[in-house]
């Protein structure tokens, strides 16, 4: 767990830098709704992009201003100084108006030699499932055509079969959840989760299925009080599920951007890899952006907290993100219609307001009398 | 007995002020003011029509649902007692105006209230052909349906106009209903609408992707508290080709197919022909006001424009009224330009209004006229350039109705990339021969405020004055009006190094 931990210390960890040396190609992006299969072709390397220890936003405010989600200020802060300088491209979604406009300030403050706005659709049809398999058609084509690699339909299978591998050991250690005394607590598997998504999937696979080992070879994770599901935009800091779980809840499922239901769920192929990674991007990410999609997502979540035997959900939003702060008015009263105990948590990107934290987590589990 | 002796004794402490107030709105205290019997003429020609449309409502609500149903119905929708302001709204913005100019701002009022009753008579009387419209969706279609629109923003929109605190309690309650406070207040007002159950129904909703985040998340919540289904259109980031064009148009066609079905309306093509070509003269009309604008000093300014496109041209595209209105501002601006008689009489400074106006402090220009000569020539929201509808066949028709939406201003402007924000107010500052930049900062418009340190810097360097005009789109409380004067005054006296600026007429 060590070894994970020190990975997410920095934006470009060791192996990141030992995978460039190597030749690998880093394509940084920010967003669900990029397939990572897609940029694991041939030589490139996905990197979900985090600004750990960031300590202050004082440039980036100047641009954004101080209205922007902090997610999106720490990475033109970031960026700004130079923290992803090995970073060679960018793929942006507009997936909100904070990444349409972190897009903008990029490309005037810092422009990266290589960016790109996938135009990821707000609905999902036949005809915006045709659109965009042709935008991640143009995305191959660029790619392709900047970095000299091999986006080929078989390259393309390659790494799909490659990420379905990865997909599959990192759900088979989120099955291990399900149990009745899960061997594994919330806080252990974010770590894991995020340093898979910041490091080459190659190099961190063997340590993460060390890891399996002896994750299974245990009986549980300790004593808790209730049994929680984490839910909301980007999460990215570790502590803020250690610090739900020192409180007696413990995180045994995590449905948010950089989490694992249903982010690692394996492309189902259909002959055609890009058709299958074009449909695979709107069945991993269940987000608000989404347009007609929210039946949806309150299905996954009822059912994730059957299937986990999910006690409570904490629903944690960055300020200033319209898209859940919105959404979350619609949510919180289906699920308490359901009759699922919900506690709404605004936070900022990066770890700060324990106590309250703590008092607020304390007082959701007292609530449901655990 | 304590309480009600304070209460009287309160009543006739205020009466004083309360009969000044009177006066200053009444057609006397306007004679008073102007001096001109023929300004107070044309004053009073509009105060009796507004008044006239007013009464014509209530009647008619009397006679068609009686005493008791008509008490109801406003119980059901309390808001529309707030068009009883209606006169105070022509006073304060037609205050130091003159000849065409004052009846150009007198006829946007008039205007206003004349389609408005229109609007609430669909809703009161023909509910079961009324579409929840939201603003970005083309209600072209639906009138050609035979639909009766209703954009669900309208009021987050027109209820400050008329009492800066109209839509206090729609945002306070969609903050208590769960809406994160920090969103747009003008999504907040229309939310809160919704969930104190004022919104009307309707029997169907259209909505989209756009303009914001939070707009476009609300109609979950819309569609949840109106019962109601919905079809939503969605716009591509990339909007400036012919790729998005066609995967829109498609949209477009699914929702007709989505509202024959789900409403009693069916479309019309040649309807839609006859709305599109109204729409054409309407945009030909506007352009020749837009050249006559050109010309320094203007021949009108302010509301004139903006408060004319912001309400005609999205909510009655080819109405008849629109189309008068815009006739009778073009033979007024033509009137001022042979003349030689400019809008505004000390004509200073031209400036051009980026981002939504101020809806709860609409009066601000007129306030800036006065004070420095500061003359709002145009705004983001009428810069609206695009070709005219092309209307021989049903797809050319829908092709010109997305690009209007596609390339239209909150689309355009409040979504990426850059260019689209930056080069539509540098060639709007060009185009008109401008002095200033003025940006409408709204706290809530996180879009828009992530732009300003790269316009900063951009107009810096082209030497184009900026003001940055912090305030809140629907809610006073945020920046008050004291405090919005005040950056205006400070950027006068700081940026424009105005010479001993004058105090401030209220």
């Amino acid at each position: 767990m060590k070894l994970f931990q020190e990975l997410l210390e920095n934006p470009q960890n060791q192996l990141f830098e030992q995978a460039v040396a190597d030749g690998r190609i880093p394509i940084g992006y920010s967003c669900s709704f990029v397939p990572e299969a897609f940029l694991m072709a041939d030589k490139l390397m996905p990197v979900r992009l985090h600004a750990p220890g960031v300590a202050g936003t004082e440039t980036a405010d100047i641009y954004l201003s101080n209205f922007i989600c902090t997610y999106t200020r720490s990475l033109l802060e970031f960026a700004i100084d130079d923290r992803f300088d090995l970073i060679q491209g960018w793929v942006f979604v507009p997936s909100c108006a904070h990444m349409q406009r972190l897009y903008d300030n990029l490309e005037y403050l810092n422009k990266p030699k290589f960016s790109h706005v996938l135009d990821v659709p707000r609905k999902v049809t036949d005809a915006t499932i045709a659109w965009q398999i042709e935008e991640l058609t143009m995305l191959a084509d660029k790619l392709s055509a900047h970095f000299d690699v091999d986006m080929s339909d078989a390259s393309l299978m390659t790494a799909i079969d490659e990420w379905n591998n990865f997909a599959a050991v990192i759900q088979s250690i989120g099955e291990l959840r399900k149990k009745s005394a899960p061997p594994i607590t919330g806080t252990e598997f974010h770590t894991l989760l995020m340093a898979a998504l910041v490091s080459p999937k190659n190099m961190i696979l063997p340590k993460i299925l060390d890891f399996q080992q002896a994750v299974e070879k245990r009986d549980n994770a300790g004593e808790f009080r209730a049994r929680l599901m984490v839910m909301g935009s980007h999460l990215h800091d570790p502590d803020f599920i250690k610090i739900i779980e020192s409180q007696g809840g413990l995180v045994v499922a995590d449905l948010f951007c950089s989490g694992s239901i249903p982010g690692f769920k394996t492309v189902e192929l259909n002959g055609n890899p890009i058709k299958s990674l074009a449909e695979h991007s709107f069945k991993k990410t269940l987000c608000p952006r989404m347009m007609e999609d929210f039946d949806r997502r309150l299905k996954t979540i009822i059912d994730t907290v059957k299937e986990y035997k999910v006690d409570g959900v904490v629903i944690e939003i960055i300020k200033f993100c319209d898209l859940w702060g919105v959404d979350s008015m619609s949510m919180v009263s289906a699920l308490r219609k359901e009759g699922i105990p919900v506690l709404k948590l605004e936070r900022e990107y990066s770890m700060g307001g324990e106590g309250q934290l703590r008092t607020r987590v304390q007082a959701f589990i007292e609530s449901m009398g655990k | 007995m304590k309480d009600a002796f304070e209460n009287v004794k309160h009543f006739f402490i205020g009466l004083p002020e309360h009969a000044k107030f009177f006066f200053n709105n009444s057609i006397l205290g306007f004679l008073l003011e102007t001096k001109s019997l023929r300004d107070a003429l044309i004053y009073a020609k509009y105060w009796a029509f507004i008044w006239g449309n007013i009464f014509k409502f209530v009647g008619t609500l009397l006679f068609k649902r009686g005493p008791v149903g008509a008490v109801r119905e406003l119980r059901q929708y309390p808001w529309v007692l707030q068009a009883l302001k209606a006169t105070q709204l022509l006073r304060r913005i037609t205050k130091g105006r003159k000849g065409a100019y004052l009846e150009s701002s007198a006829l946007v009022i008039h205007a206003i209230a004349v389609l408005l009753v229109e609007k609430l008579d669909e809703i009161f009387y023909q509910p079961e052909r009324l579409l929840i419209n939201e603003d970005l969706v083309p209600p072209e279609i639906a009138m050609a349906m035979g639909l009766n629109v209703w954009l669900a923003e309208s009021m987050g929109i027109l209820l400050p106009f008329l009492d800066p605190e109209a839509c206090l309690d729609f945002i306070d309650e969609a903050e208590n209903a769960g809406m994160n406070p920090d969103s747009c207040s003008f999504v907040k007002a229309t939310v809160g609408m919704t969930a104190k159950q004022q919104q009307p129904k309707g029997c169907a909703i259209v909505s989209s992707n756009m303009p914001c985040d939070a707009g476009m998340t609300s109609y979950s919540y819309i569609q949840q508290q109106l019962d109601v289904p919905i079809y939503r259109v969605d716009v591509p980031y990339h909007f400036y080709n012919e790729r998005a064009e066609k995967l829109f148009v498609e949209d477009l066609k699914e929702m007709i197919a989505f509202l024959e079905k789900h409403t009693p309306g069916r479309m019309d093509w040649e309807r839609l022909r006859e709305i599109c070509e109204k729409l054409n003269y309407m945009m030909e009309l506007e352009l020749e006001l837009w050249d006559m604008m050109r010309v320094s000093p203007a021949p009108l300014a302010s509301e004139a424009v903006w408060l004319s496109h912001l309400m005609l041209f999205n909510w009655f595209p080819g109405h008849k009224v629109s189309i008068r209105h815009y006739e009778r501002l073009v033979e007024l601006a033509r009137k001022n330009m042979t003349e030689k008689i400019p809008a505004v009489e000390n004509e200073k400074y031209r400036a051009v209004l980026w981002n939504p106006p101020f809806p709860h402090f609409v009066d601000i220009f007129n306030q800036m006229e006065r004070a420095h000569g500061i003359t709002l020539i145009m705004d983001s929201m009428t810069f609206n350039r695009h070709e005219l509808i092309d209307t021989s066949t049903p797809e050319t028709m829908l092709r010109g109705l997305s690009q209007i939406i596609m390339q239209g201003p909150m689309v355009r402007h409040t979504r990426g990339p850059a260019e689209n924000y930056l080069d539509d107010i540098f060639r709007c500052y060009k185009q008109f021969d401008l002095d200033m930049v003025w940006i409408a900062n709204h706290v809530g418009c996180k879009s828009a405020q992530a732009m300003n340190g790269i316009l900063r810097e951009k107009c810096r360097e082209m030497k184009i004055p900026l003001l940055i005009l912090d305030y809140d789109l629907v809610d006073p409380r945020i920046v008050s009006h004291e405090g919005m004067l005040s950056q205006v005054e400070d950027f006068m006296e700081n940026v424009m190094k105005a010479k001993q600026p004058q105090p401030m007429m209220q």
